[in-house]
Formats: structure tokens, C-alpha cells, sequence
């Protein structure tokens, strides 16, 4: 039976936004978001460890979102591409930062009050 | 169990990074400003209170130690308030990333005045050169998330500090004004700095 605090509150964490909630998507703005002045698609590629079409596909999902920009130049006549979080996509991840906090936390707190609630065994 | 606070450590470490990469805005320019002001007023009050200074150090410090700690408490709370105001989220990593930039600044200058006090009283005259220089260094060391300007208001501090070292003895040891004008002017050096020195974001908007 749920306590009265946890019936209030619920466990609905509306904030865990879909397209922050993939693993790869996480990767990528996690990395991007400790890494304010942006970084290059090739370092993004390799600290997400994905392929060029999956980092293309998420990267995509991301832009619609306007959680990221993208620019393309050429550097030493070689087509180069540079991700950089906005500063929405910056306010969205720490937003869902503190709801994935939440989640654990109430994890932790089950498990405290269940570990509470076993009858001790007594020695025969 | 453990997993779990794995995870939550990991959350920890990645807001402590994001909160190393950002620009701090918990500092108000205008409770800043009132400290300039608040400076100046214990600079009048001093010379009208206390005529020979040299004379009478314990007033001197009472004055100055009562200044400086009405300045860091209105500041300390208006910080607080205001950073989890503009940063939420991220507020008690900033604070903390604040605090651990400018607080050892702060602990050298009381520690070398218990010093001071207790193992050099001649030297006493030396305090205010040095508060200068330390919270110059303070400065400094909490430009990496400021407008890049404060590093002048850091170089004020210091070249103050040296000029109270270099001409503070004699008749003019502990002068109203050896505190007053330096931090004084400091202060709203670091309040105009805090009002337009910041880059315009999206945040602003």
C-alpha cells in the first residue's frame, strides 16, 4: 500500500522529456552540455561511441527540437561540422537531470522503508 | 543499492562540470554597489570617530571587521537568493564553485590579521595594504566564471594594496581613507562590471 507522501506525490516524472530519453540522445546532449563552447562531429562521434548515420539520425532529433545548432565549414578544404547545445536544450537537460535525481531518489527511499518494514530474524 | 548511488554521483559530477563551464550571475550589482557605499560610510564615520588611529588599532579593527562582516553577510544571502533565482538547477554547485574561488581569499586575510594581532601589533598598519592584495587575489581567482573586465577591478585591488603598503606607515598608518577609497571605488568598479560586463545569451531573452 502506497504512503500517504507517496500517493501525493506519484511517480507520473512528466518532466523525463522522449527525446532527452534515449540512450544515445542522453550521450550526445550530456556530452555536448559539459562542453559549453561546442564540439567537433568527429570528437562527438567517438565520446558517444556511435557510427556517422546513427550520430547524423539523433543529432537531427535533437536540431528539431532546437535543443542543439549545427554549423558547417570547411577547414584546409575538408567539410567540417560543429554541434553546440542552446540554451534551451541546456535548460530541457538540466530539467531532466533533476527529474532522473527524483526517480533515483524515490528508488533509494523504497528500499530504505522495505528494508525497514522485514521482520529482524531472532536466533533459535 | 549501490548502482543507485552510483547514479546519483554521476548526476552530482555531471552538474558540477556544467556549473564549471558557466557564467556566474548569482552576484547582485546592486547590493555590490551598497558595499562600495557601506565603505565609504565607515571611511566618514572612522574619521569623525576615531581622530589618531594609529593609536588605537583595537578601534580601527572594530570598525573594519564590523564593515566587512555586514558587507559578506547582506552579500552572502542576496547570492544565495539570487543564484537560485537565475541558475535553477545548478545552484548549489554554483554557489559552492563561487564560494571555493573567493573563501580562501578571505581566510588568508582574517588568518594574517589573528597574526597580526597577536605576534606583530606594530606591524598592524600592514592590514590594509594586505586585505587589498587578498581580496585582489580573490578577484582573480573567481574571474574564470566572471565578465572577463574583472581582471582590471582585480589589478585595483592589488596596485591599492601596494600603494597602502608602500606609503601606509607613520602619520598616515591606518588612515579612514586607506580603506574607504579602495574599496570604495572597488566596489563599484565590480558593480558596473556585474551590470554590463556580462555577453548577452539567449537566457537574457
Amino acid at each position: 500500500m502506497l504512503s500517504r507522501k507517496q500517493a501525493r506525490q506519484g511517480f507520473a516524472y512528466d518532466a523525463l522529456d522522449s527525446v532527452i530519453h534515449e540512450r544515445a540522445r542522453l550521450s550526445v546532449l550530456t556530452s555536448l552540455v559539459t562542453h559549453p563552447k561546442g564540439l567537433g562531429f568527429a570528437d562527438l562521434k567517438t565520446m558517444c561511441a556511435l557510427t556517422d548515420g546513427n550520430l547524423s539520425r539523433h543529432l537531427q532529433v535533437l536540431k528539431t527540437a532546437k535543443f542543439v545548432e549545427i554549423t558547417k565549414d570547411v577547414d584546409n578544404n575538408r567539410p567540417h561540422t560543429f554541434c553546440r547545445i542552446t540554451a534551451v536544450g541546456r535548460k530541457r537537460y538540466l530539467e531532466y537531470l533533476a527529474v532522473l535525481e527524483q526517480v533515483i531518489r524515490d528508488v533509494v527511499a523504497g528500499e530504505k522503508t522495505e528494508a525497514a518494514a522485514e521482520p529482524t530474524q531472532v536466533p533459535a | 543499492m549501490a548502482d543507485l548511488y552510483k547514479a546519483l554521483a554521476q548526476i552530482h559530477a555531471i552538474r558540477g562540470q556544467v556549473a564549471r563551464g558557466t557564467e556566474f550571475r548569482g552576484y547582485g550589482p546592486e547590493t555590490v554597489a551598497a558595499t562600495g557605499l557601506l565603505a565609504g560610510a565607515a571611511a566618514v564615520f572612522q574619521s569623525v570617530c576615531l581622530k589618531s588611529p594609529g593609536s588605537s588599532a583595537a578601534g580601527y579593527l572594530a570598525i573594519w571587521i564590523t564593515t566587512a562582516a555586514l558587507a559578506l553577510l547582506v552579500t552572502g544571502f542576496q547570492t544565495v537568493t539570487r543564484t537560485r533565482r537565475v541558475h535553477p538547477g545548478l545552484a548549489r554547485q554554483m554557489i559552492f564553485s563561487a564560494g571555493e574561488s573567493f573563501v580562501p581569499a578571505i581566510g588568508a586575510g582574517v588568518l594574517v590579521t589573528l597574526v597580526l594581532m597577536r605576534s606583530a601589533p606594530r606591524e598592524l598598519w600592514m592590514l590594509p595594504g594586505l586585505w587589498q592584495i587578498f581580496y585582489g587575489l580573490g578577484i582573480f581567482a573567481s574571474c574564470r566564471f566572471l565578465p572577463r573586465q574583472m581582471l582590471a577591478v582585480g589589478v585595483w585591488f592589488l596596485a591599492t594594496g601596494a600603494l597602502c603598503l608602500t606609503t601606509g606607515t607613520g602619520s598616515h598608518a591606518l588612515s579612514a581613507w586607506e580603506m574607504g577609497f579602495p574599496f570604495g571605488i572597488g566596489q563599484l568598479l565590480i558593480a558596473a562590471v556585474l551590470r554590463f560586463g556580462y555577453r548577452e545569451t539567449e537566457d537574457d531573452a
